[in-house]
């Protein structure tokens, strides 16, 4: 009789102890899923964010003086001159456009899109995938330029301010009941970046 | 045995719940590092501005300081330094490198680096000045004169009245005599400077001899210039040249030709007139003469221009005294009177000639006249109209080969900061 409570005991506490541990496998990969989408985010945004950064602190290198380095600038796209060689001779042509986002429409995300870059009108690189990718343009008096900036004020660029944000593209599933009105039926984790006053010393002189 | 089970029961779920516990913080910190990691770049990067800057106020303070610079920080929130050297690249160029070293949280040194380029020669063109003499003699700059664009001499200015400067006037000796005293009442919209560096002049046109041999054109004695605009597009211009005033054409050039430098060049005077659409320069080894109206298919007062003339002699620019100049004359140009001065031929006895009117520049050795007054009356000569042509307040624009010259300077020409993209590519 105490033999077949011991079993009985035994399957009770082991019951209980598999469902706790398949209840905390469940909790460690949801945070696991949360934490790693996060680190992907990030992980994409700080590597475009640090090409971006250093590119435009570059733009106009190797330049004369009082030329124009900036050759086109609109909200979501521009394109600069610079040295990339810095050997003193060909100046490239680099261009910032991001892609519609018909080209991920495979993702879960429905706002994210290809930020590429190109050089000399070469073949476009994707640099990252990006949810938003703003540009705005500022003259040495801090005057906010009207995009996209019309050809004879383009000389005119002395301060970018680039705004970006990358999501992730896969969705956190949300039941309809956590759903408040006008939010997105799922939940993707997400990481901003802007900085709001990139300006190449270059473009002082 | 139910002691031992309940033992590796408890230390295999204890291992189970360890190592996902694991696993989440590694993503968790991983997420955080990434921006941290962020943090320390910025960090590194701004350390190498901060040695630039740093090495940029020592260099301006001492331009001969050719040394390197250390400077570390240790404390809690900054752990790292910075090395800045400055590297002297020749005649004509240096520069400054500042390189960081940065130590992050995770033990490892980052290393950023700023590079900035001097110039240490400048060349500047004559063009740059509205109004540039060596020597101003004996004329004063009297009331009703008003200058558009920067003033230089490297002489004494003389003021007698209330002209007005609408840019900068500078000399390299005084005003006489001195602003707001006695007679010199005039207005400086933009200030004056005295006792600034001395500009020389050239001591020949060289260097649009050269040009006029190797791209250019270049005729031996006198040869009469006229310009024609071409049709009502732009840059479609051509200057037609004859040995004599009404002779047969020697040589047709067409200023679009992109053989062709832009630079025609006679040794002996050089007679111009007509109206151009392009870029050129025309020189003489002694004097320039005006034959007439000298004017751009554009004006750059009126709208966009493309076209620009240089009218440069070794002696003399000169208006010409003859029919077509005695009654008014306009010259579009950037004059440049080596040696003498531009004037008007006769001025003292050509009897009234209407106002001359120049859009462009005028630099000349020594201050010539072209009209004689009394008082405020003309008695002959040219009443002046001189505008500046605002396009050439850019010392890089001018016309081909127009004489520059050099100024010592340490300007920065260029600016690189590194930057990571091993993560991207």
């Amino acid at each position: 009789m105490s033999s077949l409570l011991d079993i009985i005991y035994s399957m009770l506490f082991g019951g209980t102890l598999f469902i706790i541990v398949l209840n905390a496998n469940d909790i460690a990969a949801e945070n696991q899923s949360t934490y790693h989408g996060d680190m992907m985010v990030q992980q994409m945004l700080t590597s475009t964010a640090q090409l971006i950064e250093g590119e435009f602190r570059n733009m106009g290198f190797g330049m004369p003086e009082k030329s124009a380095t900036v050759r086109a600038a609109d909200s979501s796209s521009i394109s600069f001159l610079t040295d990339l060689g810095r050997d003193g001779g060909f100046i490239d042509t680099i261009r910032y456009s991001i892609g519609p986002v018909s080209e991920l429409a495979a993702t879960q995300n429905e706002l994210d899109r290809n930020l590429y870059r190109s050089v000399n009108g070469g073949q476009r690189a994707i640099v990252g995938i990006v949810t938003t990718f703003r540009l705005q343009y500022f003259t040495m008096d801090g005057e906010l330029l009207s995009v996209p900036v019309p050809s004879d004020r383009l000389s005119e660029v002395q301060v970018v301010e680039v705004t970006m944000e990358v999501q992730n593209s896969n969705a956190l599933a949300r039941s309809s009941v956590q759903v408040k009105e006008g939010e997105r039926s799922a939940l993707y984790s997400s990481s901003l970046w802007q900085q709001t006053r990139l300006a190449s010393q270059n473009s002082r002189r | 045995m139910g002691g031992r089970a309940g033992m590796i029961l408890v230390v295999g779920l204890s291992f189970i719940l360890g190592y996902i516990g694991f696993n989440m913080n590694r993503y968790a910190t991983d997420a955080v590092g990434n921006m941290a990691s962020y943090y320390d770049a910025s960090a590194s990067h701004n350390l190498a501005l901060a040695g630039a800057n740093v090495g940029l106020s020592k260099f301006y303070e001492d331009t001969t300081w050719y040394g390197t610079l250390n400077q570390s920080f240790n404390s809690p929130s900054l752990k790292g330094s910075f090395s800045a050297k400055m590297h002297d690249l020749g005649s004509e160029r240096a520069m400054l490198r500042s390189v960081s070293s940065y130590q992050t949280w995770y033990a490892h040194t980052l290393h950023d680096t700023v590079e900035v380029y001097f110039n240490k020669r400048r060349l500047n063109s004559f063009s740059m000045y509205a109004w540039m003499t060596d020597f101003e003699g004996n004329v004063f700059w009297i009331t009703g004169d008003t200058v558009w664009g920067r003033v230089h001499s490297n002489g004494n200015l003389h003021v007698n009245g209330k002209p007005v400067f609408m840019d900068k006037a500078t000399t390299s000796k005084h005003f006489d005599p001195k602003p707001g005293v006695g007679a010199n009442k005039a207005i400086f919209k933009k200030g004056y400077e005295t006792g600034v560096a001395k500009i020389d002049f050239p001591t020949d046109i060289s260097e649009i001899v050269t040009a006029s041999t190797s791209g250019g054109r270049n005729y031996a004695g006198a040869i009469w210039v006229t310009l024609s605009p071409g049709t009502s597009a732009t840059g479609d211009g051509k200057v037609y040249v004859r040995a004599t005033q009404f002779g047969p054409i020697i040589d047709s050039i067409s200023l679009s030709d992109p053989t062709f430098n832009g630079v025609i060049l006679g040794t002996g005077r050089v007679n111009v007139q007509g109206a151009m659409d392009g870029r050129l320069t025309i020189a003489s080894l002694s004097d320039v003469y005006v034959q007439d109206d000298i004017v751009y298919e554009q004006n750059p007062l009126e709208g966009t221009s493309d076209d620009l003339l240089g009218l440069v002699a070794d002696k003399n620019v000169v208006v010409a005294d003859n029919a077509a100049n005695n009654s008014n004359c306009v010259i579009h140009a950037a004059i440049f009177a080596r040696d003498v001065a531009f004037s008007a031929e006769n001025y003292a006895s050509r009897g009234l000639s209407g106002t001359l009117g120049v859009i462009g520049s005028i630099v000349q050795k020594e201050r010539g006249a072209v009209g004689q007054f009394a008082g405020s009356t003309l008695k002959s000569g040219f009443y002046k109209r001189y505008r500046y042509d605002p396009r050439l307040e850019d010392p890089t624009f001018r016309p081909p080969y127009f004489p520059g010259f050099y100024v010592k300077t340490y300007a920065i020409t260029n600016w690189w900061e590194s930057y990571r993209i091993s993560e991207v590519q």
